[in-house]
């Protein structure tokens, strides 16, 4: 599932992130927020997910 | 004093958890009569000039044995982050590499956009591995982080030069036996603003790079009555400090106690060990932090914060970044002298009732 959060500041992206992994265990975030990288990596370590960054703004997400 | 008083503009508060204080009452009291002593030119040799060249050295014997810096290496800069410029680009040469940190203060990284320089990584509890470097280069250590509060380990293996950065960490900076120069800022100690400490330690490994006609940096004027009233504020601080310092520390200790049972998913910077007692920052997990600081000021408690939405630049704290905390939510507490266990109580309460709200 892609989920399109440009335009949103923080912590947007990572809410609705955390709202759609319950149902989709991989999700393409796209996020222009210059936060997001940084709190992708802090998110990840605190959940127990993983990412992957596909390209600028671009990242992928996958579900423990 | 229960009550942090009034801070301006946003009117009466229950508790300040801010970096920011009032002017401690004794720099204050001091300071209205100092204008009307402290007026002349020390260099000068008339009466009043003798008067204020006898408070000036007062001032410096005061810093000198709270900062445990010998009087004569010591000098006063109206304009503390000038401090960052000549105690860096004062030890540069040609053919020096600066080392520094992601937790450095923007003014180091300002100076480092100018010179060969590498920024060493931080891992997630705020350490930071030092290279041994040659002679000539120069290490931007900090004592404290202001941010989180953690203490940096010494940079003892380092060869080269040591620009130590004391802003934050005020009179419980313990200068490396190998420093070269470093920057102390009043507003450690409840000092008044405008005024800065900076010292050499051997003024041969060190050039003014400002424009000089010698190898002096008292051309930079400042505010005799502002250098004094600063000397009196950190001797009235250490003192209460190490009054508070145990009950603090219990503050402290409290919080991260209540936070980790009765508030989920949050990211506390470094822990009670590697943290001076004072300082404390934590980051909560889908919160935005300009929300939590607006709704806790209604509330009365008057916090800061690294968040970006809090920020004027909307871009987050490049201290928590670079640790790898989590950048929204953030929350930075700062334990006064004058706080109490009741107030941190109810601040809690308050904070646990907020963030249960924001998450629904």
């Amino acid at each position: 599932m892609e989920l399109n959060c440009l335009g949103m500041r923080c912590p947007l992206p990572i809410i609705n992130l955390a709202r759609a992994i319950k149902h989709d265990s991989e999700i393409i975030l796209l996020s222009d927020d210059p936060a997001t990288l940084a709190d992708l990596a802090a998110w990840s370590r605190m959940t127990g997910n993983s990412y992957v960054i596909l390209g600028p703004n671009k990242y992928l997400i996958k579900r423990l | 004093m229960s009550k942090a008083g009034t801070v301006l503009g946003v009117g009466s508060v229950t508790a300040n958890f801010q970096s920011e204080t009032p002017l401690h009452p004794t720099a204050r009291e001091f300071l209205l009569g100092a204008f009307d002593r402290g007026w002349a030119d020390p260099e000068k040799t008339p009466r009043e000039s003798r008067q204020a060249a006898i408070l000036r050295n007062e001032a410096k014997e005061i810093f000198a044995s709270h900062l445990q810096v010998p009087s004569r290496q010591l000098e006063f800069l109206a304009d503390p982050s000038l401090g960052f410029h000549l105690g860096i680009s004062g030890l540069l040469t040609p053919d020096s590499t600066l080392f520094y940190s992601g937790v450095d203060r923007s003014e180091v990284f300002a100076v480092a956009g100018g010179c060969p320089g590498e920024k060493l990584p931080v891992s997630l509890d705020g350490s930071t591995v030092y290279p041994a470097g040659k002679p000539l280069d120069v290490l931007a250590w900090q004592a404290i982080n202001g941010e989180t509060g953690i203490r940096s380990a010494a940079p003892h293996g380092f060869e080269g030069k040591i620009f130590v950065d004391a802003t934050a960490a005020g009179h419980l900076t313990e200068l490396p036996h190998n420093w070269s120069t470093a920057l102390w800022s009043s507003k450690a100690w409840q000092g008044p603003a405008g005024i800065g400490i900076f010292a050499v330690a051997d003024r041969s490994t060190w050039r003014n790079p400002l424009p000089h006609l010698d190898n002096s940096i008292s051309n930079s004027e400042y505010s005799l009555p502002l250098a004094m009233a600063s000397a009196l504020a950190l001797q009235a601080h250490v003192a209460e400090y190490a009054a508070n310092l145990s009950r603090i520390l219990e503050i402290n200790t409290f919080i991260r106690n209540y936070i980790a049972r009765e508030i989920p998913d949050v990211d506390i910077a470094g822990n009670i060990e590697s943290t001076v007692a004072h300082l404390l920052s934590f980051s909560i997990l889908y919160t935005d932090a300009r929300q939590l600081v607006d709704d806790l000021d209604r509330r009365g408690f008057a916090i800061d914060s690294g968040s970006a939405c809090s920020s004027a630049n909307l871009e987050p704290s490049h201290v928590l970044a670079a640790m790898g905390l989590l950048t929204h939510g953030n929350i930075r507490i700062t334990l006064h002298n004058n706080v109490s266990l009741d107030q941190v109580q109810v601040f809690l309460e308050s904070l646990k009732e907020i963030v249960e709200e924001k998450r629904k």
